[in-house]
């Protein structure tokens, strides 16, 4: 059985039946970073078990261990009792092992029989793909579990809540006992994530394991049985979902007593600095994914946009910076129109832009930290002198906004790519913000970063915001635009459905909006 | 004097372990191995071929030839290396450096012009027909979308047979069989000052004007980012295929001077195939790649690919071996180094998954 580790807060409760896996002692570092350091988890038959920890606490490193994509510098995994060495999530599939990932691995082309039979095919004569036993085969699996998909239909034609689906049919097909889903319902609507949690209790009671790899705690304790909490990398708790609390979890996830509700500081807004007015996007013909939005946001102001993923949220503030074109519409600045400028255009009239991908869009990983700080800034004084690029003050450039966002890095000359994903985020929120202009779009700002860091980035955002600049900020995380937002715009395919204000934002009726269920008059009593 | 893209300061020891780990030094070394069992293999004497073959490259007058077949290696080299160094892939050096020459071969074949003035105006007009022909690519792909590396490769092929065209009919040297121009007058003629010859010289220039643009502006430092992350450039505001452009025209310049350079010189006239067959372009490209991209380590490579080609003549001369043993070493550099460096790339991308 599993010893008690000193520094966990005591196994609170242990799995009903024989472990089915067992993990003790995972250590893997990447350099001088230990994404996992002695981290435990025991998984049982037939369970649904909660992996939860704060971003950066190791949750993904873990599973990527158990799936063989990543090989652990010491610990042990038993799987039904014999250990196990996975060199390959091929080796760990045979095992029993199936993952389910945020971003799915499908081909679009092909139809969904054809993507879940892959590398698993039934083989026809002369070796032939047998399309009617892929067909009968997914019919059946899909029958038994209640995943309802048209095993003929082209991957390509499906909704992001259907590829879930075929994505864990395909482990399903490969005999997966343990089923590892990483952030689940982060892509999903309200109904989509009822759905598929149906699902999974079907899977648990036909004795196959589910582990939740989450971060929000609403779903921890509505679906799971069991709950493991890491921190730092360690098994810090082994939790039974229900003789706890969700506030008890947090505890654990953070190491301290954590206020679960935002702090909201209201703004003094002005005049309005931003106005976008029928902005449509998209390709020339066909479903926009921007439609006919119009907004405001005033100086001194902060507007969210909540949605869930993929309703357009990324499409408008690309269009807004100039990095997608518009199909038709207006964007004003002040009192400058923008829409027909160029980006670089734009950000000198004055928008920044903090980006929801800081590695792929926000930065140059492979650049030093002072190229990365001294973009947009490199083509006028004093970074600019004459025809050249002073290099002291490009490092000049970087201390500043180093120390004044308290960025942790030794010197402005290693790579960005050296960065925590929380220092890389504050080194995008410090160049955008040190632009100093009017208008700032901002695009999950703390996602994937620590606590320390979304503690600080919000308070930059606020006094960003009462220094008299206008914000519109676009979140996945609802707690978040509660604890920042001056007003709410909804967004769901590609429109804004409903606006609130503060004062009549709650959880449920921004929650109804964003599932598409139109606000009935305002916002009070609508979950009824 | 550290650039913002420096790591921090190495102590020497750290900086000559990251020399000997690094993948060019590898593969040269590699190459040197695999190429010395090939010798023992055949009988030969690795200690004495490579002797040769570096008295064959730098020997007293040797590094005259080296000097003359490097000219046009690195310039071309370079002609990869600057629109590579923003990921932009150049495959149309063979085009521009084909149509630098016909174009530099028909000013001094029919416009009778004073000596300084006459050279100028042959190289110049080389150098802007290269760089007209390494801009079409560049608007294609911006307006069009065609990718770029294709079409620069495929516009190459109707280029290289015009100017054939031209060389055997209205060009042609009636006092010969051959595919050849007649020779031009003195005033087209590139001068040599005690060996070096002028062509090096203008090189030379280039080099260093790719160098300090490269390090020290803010395009430059702009064209650095984007060879790092184009998304991330043009999120910044950069106009990047404008960029392209500009780094299209610059390459395709470099490579019509090129050229102009080459058929300005000894013998003196154009010669069907001349820029075509020993290479330079291919040699060039993989002198890029190897130095990936940096124009100083594009230099070295390009001198290096030179040497080893002009070395193995040496050899050949001194030792049994044939000269073919240069593009063995060559090939085998280059086969070394992609594996290393993909190597590299997937242990770092398993190390963060």
């Amino acid at each position: 059985m599993t010893r008690p580790r000193a520094d966990a807060s005591g196994p609170a409760g242990e799995p009903a039946g024989p472990p089915r896996v067992e993990m003790t002692g995972i250590v893997k570092r990447f350099g001088d970073v230990v994404a996992n350091d002695a981290a435990d988890l025991a998984l049982a038959a037939g369970e649904i078990h909660a992996l939860v920890g704060e971003n950066g606490a190791g949750k993904s490193t873990l599973m990527s261990v158990l799936y063989g994509l990543l090989s652990p510098d010491a610990g042990e995994i038993r799987v039904d009792g014999r250990p196990v060495t996975f060199r390959s999530p091929v080796e760990a599939v045979g095992a029993g092992m199936g993952m389910v990932h945020q971003a799915f691995r499908l081909f679009p082309s092909m139809t969904v029989a054809e993507n879940v039979v892959y590398r698993a095919e039934t083989r026809g004569t002369a070796g032939l793909l047998d399309r009617r036993a892929a067909v009968t085969a997914v019919q059946d699996l899909s029958e038994r579990y209640g995943l309802k998909v048209d095993p003929r239909a082209r991957v390509r034609t499906l909704s992001v809540g259907v590829l879930q689906r075929v994505e864990i049919l395909k482990a399903l097909h490969r005999e997966a006992q343990v089923l590892i889903l990483d952030e689940p319902t982060a892509v999903l609507t309200p109904q989509e994530t009822r759905l598929l949690f149906d699902v999974l209790r079907g899977l648990r009671d036909a004795g196959r394991t589910v582990v939740i790899v989450t971060h929000k705690l609403g779903e921890v304790l509505e679906l799971s049985d069991n709950v493991t909490v890491l921190r730092d990398g360690r098994t810090v708790a082994r939790l039974v979902t229900g003789e706890t609390t969700g506030a008890e979890i947090a505890r654990h996830m953070t190491g301290r007593a954590v206020d679960l509700d935002g702090r909201y500081v209201p703004g003094a807004p002005a005049e309005a600095m931003l106005r976008v007015d029928g902005l449509t996007v998209g390709p020339p013909t066909g479903r926009p994914v921007v439609d006919d939005v119009s907004l405001s946001v005033r100086s001194g102001e902060i507007v969210g946009i909540a949605g869930v993923a993929g309703n357009g949220q990324v499409e408008l503030l690309e269009a807004i910076a100039g990095l997608r074109p518009a199909r038709s519409g207006s964007i004003r600045v002040g009192t400058v129109p923008v829409e027909a400028l160029p980006a670089g255009r734009r950000r000198e009239v004055g928008i920044a832009y903090i980006p929801e991908d800081r590695a792929a869009t926000g930065s140059a990983v492979a650049a030093s930290v002072a190229d990365n700080l001294a973009v947009g800034f490199h083509r006028r004084s004093p970074l600019r002198r004459g025809w050249r690029l002073d290099r002291r003050a490009v490092r000049t450039h970087a201390r500043q906004i180093i120390e004044h966002f308290d960025i942790k890095v030794s010197s402005p000359a290693v790579p960005a790519g050296t960065l925590s994903g929380g220092n890389l985020q504050k080194l995008v929120v410090g160049r955008e913000m040190a632009h100093d202009a009017p208008v700032l779009l901002v695009d999950q700002p703390t996602r994937g970063v620590d606590i320390g860091a979304i503690e600080n980035i919000h308070a930059r955002l606020r006094a960003y915001r009462d220094a008299g600049h206008a914000v519109l900020l676009a979140s996945a995380e609802l707690s978040e635009l509660m604890a920042l937002s001056d007003r709410l715009l909804v967004m769901f395919g590609g429109r804004v459905v409903a606006e609130f204000a503060r004062s009549e934002a709650t959880e449920e009726n921004v929650g109804l909006a964003m599932a598409g269920i139109p606000a009935t008059a305002s916002a009070q009593g609508a979950g009824a | 004097m550290t650039t913002p893209t420096a790591p921090p300061v190495a102590t020497p020891a750290a900086r000559v372990r990251g020399v000997l780990r690094s993948p060019v030094f590898l593969s040269v070394v590699g190459a040197l191995l695999i190429g010395s069992v090939m010798l023992l293999g055949a009988g030969g004497n690795p200690i004495e071929a490579y002797a040769a073959m570096v008295e064959g490259a730098f020997g007293s007058t040797q590094w005259r030839n080296t000097l003359i077949v490097a000219v046009p290696v690195v310039g071309m080299a370079l002609a990869v290396a600057v629109p590579l160094r923003a990921g932009v892939v150049n495959l149309g050096g063979e085009g521009q450096i084909v149509l630098g020459g016909i174009t530099a071969a028909v000013v001094a074949a029919t416009v009778p012009l004073p000596m300084p003035v006459s050279l100028v105006a042959a190289l110049a007009a080389g150098a802007l027909a290269g760089a007209l022909l390494g801009t079409v690519p560049a608007v294609l792909e911006n307006r069009l979308g065609v990718p770029l590396l294709v079409s620069s490769l495929l516009i190459s092929y109707p280029v290289v047979a015009f100017a054939s065209y031209l060389v055997r009919f209205p060009l042609r040297d009636p006092g010969t069989g051959l595919p050849q121009s007649r020779v031009f007058d003195e005033a087209y003629r590139m001068p040599v000052f005690a060996g070096v010859g002028l062509s090096a010289l203008i090189l030379l220039v280039v080099i260093v004007l790719v160098v300090q643009v490269d390090s020290r502006t803010p395009f430059g430092y702009e064209v650095r980012l984007t060879g790092h992350n184009r998304r991330f450039t043009e999120y910044a505001g950069v106009d990047v295929p404008r960029m392209v452009t500009r780094l299209m025209f610059t390459g395709g310049g470099i490579a019509g001077l090129v050229g102009a350079m080459v058929v300005l010189s000894v013998p003196y006239r154009y010669i069907d195939g001349a820029l075509v067959v020993p290479g330079y372009t291919w040699t060039g490209l993989l002198a890029a790649l190897l130095a990936r991209a940096h124009p100083l380590g594009a230099v070295a490579a390009g001198v290096f690919f030179a040497a080893l080609q002009v070395g193995g003549f040496g050899m050949e001369r001194e030792t049994e071996v044939p000269r073919e043993l240069s593009s063995i070493l060559q090939a085998t550099v280059i086969v070394i180094l992609a594996a290393a460096v993909a190597a590299t790339a997937r242990r770092t991308r398993k190390d963060r998954a």
